[in-house]
């Protein structure tokens, strides 16, 4: 399991479309947003990183108003445990 | 309040994302951020670009658990990159090198001990110093090797051996800005500081892909353009549309090459409509034809053929846009240029540094808030470890040149040399050296052996062809954590241990030395550069000279810190108030000068009142009237070069054969040669091999559909890539990322060694090809590595 604390960079005057639409997706969990509106402080859940990738993908092409996602913080729990069992290639 | 763990994560995690963003949020979220499950935090530094991205890694009994970003840093504000917080993961893959191999008689590799594998290192070294001469012996570092590893090697190989024979990849990524800063204003990095950024209204963004090669600086740009796009400007120079330029108000697409006519022309521009500085241009600028001191009219004069149509037809780039670009530039300040290999990796890149100082310097905007000539480094210690520390084969430490003759002395006087000791003449640049690297039995190659730490150059160096079979036939020993290209062709191969596996100093691109605390033990028998190094000198006979050979590594590499310090105390470049105690409390580390433990570091040199520098004359005497000062100008009257570079394109243009500009860089998910970020699965699957970008109208002309496979054939190798039919680059202009270390598609068979001929480094960025259909799409996301250190270089050499 991956937890991150992320932030959705958006596109000036389209907060309400974006949180509308981030309803969507239950692996997303809204916190804050920035004074002017464009940057808003979510949680991304994913099994693992490859999932967490794929999240990443959906979010920017079903919400187009999304200009660029970034992790702050990844909680990457048993992911070392796995890259030390071998790689999943 | 009654959480479970999940939700304690998550708003731990929203907590420190927020803190980042500097949003506020509920003291609760914000508490939590203690009480996630480690053992401990440990604050070091990013060890991918040149950012300097401040981390603090998660340790939970005895391994990295975690990544985040420290949000008190002053470089990424706890932001991090697609490398930032997963690259780490690859200290766990299991090709990691583990113990001392060395080659024997069948070619395969057998495992030894350190002492056995540094005895026979020494023996060799000394055997061929003996019989060649002392140059005879070549030492290739990196901009990833900590400060202390860089500064260690330098010494040893300057001071102990009295070889200059040291050089190390930056040379082939920012020897054209050092070129650039130290021609223009007789001192090498830049005046102001990525703080900048938030003070700046235009921006000049040139030859960089910053969304990919240095997103979180990107991601402060973006932030002022997104929170107020009316008021920041964005200029993008750069011959691919690329994801920066969508932030963009003007995109100046120039053809590869030609941009100094556009820089000219942009000159031209801000003189015709009067947004220049004219108290800056009367006392602080010196117009120079490089031969020549001419006035400001001569100047005006050689811009007159720099028309906006006449540079259009040169360059393809309109010149309504770089008319639009000039104004903003010179009307809407402060200004800030950033630039990194689009501007470097040229035969004309200290010229085209230079060129873009140019326009700081009429218009004046320099040295004040929001306003800069700011060069990105590429890696995340080629400033601090290799620029600052003098590891090149022409400087010693405080990037002095060796040439001179009172550096020498005052280098000698520190490290207890008697006088004379250290050569005065220039080793070899990097490709003199490895053209100059072969066997024992070759009269025609001085260098007969190496020591390469921390780099790939079997990957890395343009025009591989050429280099190779120096590589294989020279004594070669190769410090590094995994099988490299370059190990294929090693007779020794140490085990290095990765940044959070030793600690150690990195300096980034805005003059900030950040200190990394060991966070966990290298698995195997790994051992910390900096040992490697202080062994080989102590087996060497110069244990005095390079007395840090202990097994703390805390104790080691602060003892060759604590040495490099009192080095270039009296230098503009003095660290010296950089304690490592000061280091290991400061959440952001220190900016140089920093001459004493009470300064505060510097934000802006040349700058009286904020650069310290400026009021030392034991250093450079200043007058005390000078405000503003370009106290390295080596005429010492504090004036900068205003450059009349004439114009010169690229050294191998299109032409009717090879018709189309091939130009190479990186992708986000990689770094270099692909070999950490390789093996991070996720990394890998994201970007698992390169291919050759290409417009449609090109790609329809070939018969070239998207996934197609492509030839790509330069004058000197070809290779085989699939095609992504994008418009991304114009047409007649290719672009192919330089990560896969797939023979196939390894792009370094096709570019062109011609360098620089004041910076000496190569032109990547440019050659000529042509190119063909080659065959059917094929599935070659095969994520290659070498993971193996006994399979075999793919072609005879």
């Amino acid at each position: 399991m991956v937890i991150t604390g992320s932030a959705l960079f958006i596109e000036p005057g389209t907060m309400d479309a974006v949180l509308e639409k981030l309803r969507r997706f239950h692996e997303v969990t809204f916190h804050v947003h920035s004074e002017s509106g464009t940057e808003l402080v979510v949680n991304l859940e994913a099994d693992d990183t490859t999932d967490l990738e794929s999240l990443c993908s959906r979010l920017k092409e079903e919400i187009h108003q999304i200009v660029d996602i970034t992790h702050i913080y990844v909680n990457f729990e048993d992911e070392i445990e796995r890259m030390q069992a071998g790689p999943a290639r | 309040m009654n959480m479970t763990r999940r939700e304690m994560i998550k708003l731990s995690a929203a907590a420190f994302a927020a803190g980042a963003l500097n949003i506020p949020v509920d003291r609760d979220a914000g508490a939590a951020g203690d009480r996630i499950e480690v053992d401990k935090w440990v604050k070091g530094s990013c060890r991918f670009c040149g950012t300097g991205c401040g981390v603090y890694i998660g340790v939970r009994q005895g391994k990295v658990v975690g990544v985040r970003g420290n949000p008190e840093a002053q470089t990424n504000f706890g932001f991090l990159c697609v490398k930032g917080f997963k690259g780490y993961m690859s200290m766990y893959h299991p090709d990691r090198l583990k113990y001392p191999l060395v080659r024997g008689a069948d070619g395969k590799y057998k495992r030894v001990s350190w002492n056995e594998a540094l005895d026979l290192v020494c023996k060799k070294f000394k055997e061929l110093q003996q019989k060649f001469g002392k140059d005879a012996v070549a030492f290739y570092g990196s901009g990833q090797c900590m400060t202390e590893e860089s500064y260690t090697f330098n010494k040893l190989w300057k001071g102990g051996f009295g070889s200059n024979m040291v050089e190390g990849n930056p040379r082939l990524c920012m020897a054209s800005a050092v070129g650039g800063y130290v021609t223009t204003f007789g001192t090498d990095e830049p005046a102001g500081a990525y703080s900048d950024i938030e003070k700046a209204r235009t921006f000049f963004i040139v030859g960089s892909n910053m969304s990919e090669c240095h997103p979180i600086i990107f991601r402060r740009i973006a932030r002022r353009k997104l929170k107020d796009p009316d008021l920041i400007n964005v200029i993008v120079c750069e011959p691919r549309l690329t994801s920066t330029a969508r932030i963009a108000d003007v995109w100046l697409p120039a053809d590869p090459g030609t941009d100094l006519a556009v820089f000219h022309c942009m000159a031209r521009e801000l003189i015709k409509n009067g947004w220049t500085d004219k108290w800056f241009i009367e006392n602080l600028c010196r117009f120079n034809t490089g031969k020549q001191v001419v006035d400001f009219k001569a100047y005006v004069e050689f811009l007159e053929q720099f028309t906006p149509e006449a540079v259009e037809k040169k360059t393809r780039c309109p010149a309504a846009n770089i008319k639009e670009a000039a104004r903003l530039f010179g009307s809407q300040g402060p200004t800030m240029s950033l630039w990194t290999m689009g501007l470097n990796q040229r035969t004309r890149g200290v010229w085209a540094n230079n060129l873009v100082h140019n326009l700081h310097l009429i218009t004046g905007n320099i040295c004040v808030d929001g306003a800069d000539s700011f060069s990105l480094t590429g890696q995340p210690n080629a400033c601090g470890g290799v620029r600052e520390t003098g590891a090149l084969s022409h400087l010693l430490p405080g990037t002095r040149p060796v040439t001179i003759p009172e550096v020498r002395d005052q280098v000698e006087k520190a490290w207890g040399l008697p006088p004379g000791k250290i050569d005065p003449n220039p080793g070899a640049h990097t490709m003199q050296m490895f053209a100059s690297l072969g066997a024992e039995s070759d009269a025609k190659k001085p260098i007969k052996g190496m020591l390469i730490t921390t780099t790939n150059p079997a990957q890395s160096l343009p025009n591989g062809h050429k280099y190779w079979k120096g590589m294989k036939e020279a004594f070669l020993v190769v410090l590094d954590i995994f099988p490299t290209r370059t190990t294929q062709f090693a007779d020794v191969i140490l085990p290095a241990a990765f940044i959070y596996e030793k600690g150690g100093v990195y300096g980034c691109s805005e003059r900030r030395s950040q200190l990394t605390s060991k966070c966990v033990d290298p698995p195997g028998e790994a051992k910390p550069d900096l040992w490697i190094g202080a062994q080989i000198a102590k087996r060497m006979g110069f244990e005095k000279l390079i007395p840090w050979n202990g097994d703390d590594p805390r104790t080691a590499y602060k003892m060759a810190w604590d040495d490099y310090r009192n080095c270039v105390k009296l230098t503009e470049h003095t660290i010296f108030g950089m304690t490592y105690e000061r280091l290991e409390k400061s959440e952001a580390g220190l900016q140089w000068p920093c001459p004493d433990e009470k300064s505060p570091g510097t934000e802006r040199r040349y700058v009286r009142g904020r650069d310290p520098i400026m009021d030392m004359p034991q250093i450079v005497k200043v007058p005390s009237s000078a405000r503003i000062y370009f106290y390295g100008d080596k005429n010492h009257e504090g004036k900068a070069n205003v450059f009349l570079r004439p114009y010169k394109g690229a050294e191998e243009p299109p032409d009717d054969e090879y018709n189309f500009f091939l130009t190479t860089g990186r992708v986000i998910e990689q770094w270099h040669s692909g070999t950490m970020t390789m093996r991070v699965p996720e990394i890998a699957r994201s970007q698992p091999n390169a291919y050759v970008e290409i417009n449609p109208t090109d790609a329809e002309k070939h018969r070239i559909r998207n996934g197609d496979l492509v030839k790509i054939t330069s004058r000197r190798g070809f290779c085989i890539l699939p095609a992504r039919v994008v418009k991304v680059s114009l047409p007649g202009i290719l672009f192919v990322p330089w990560f896969d270390q797939d023979w196939d598609r390894m792009i370094n068979r096709v570019t062109i060694d011609a360098f620089d001929a004041g910076s000496k480094q190569p032109e990547f960025k440019i050659c000529a090809v042509k190119i063909s259909r080659f065959g059917d799409p094929k599935d070659v996301a095969d994520m290659k590595i070498i993971s193996s250190v006994d399979e075999p270089f793919p072609v005879k050499v």
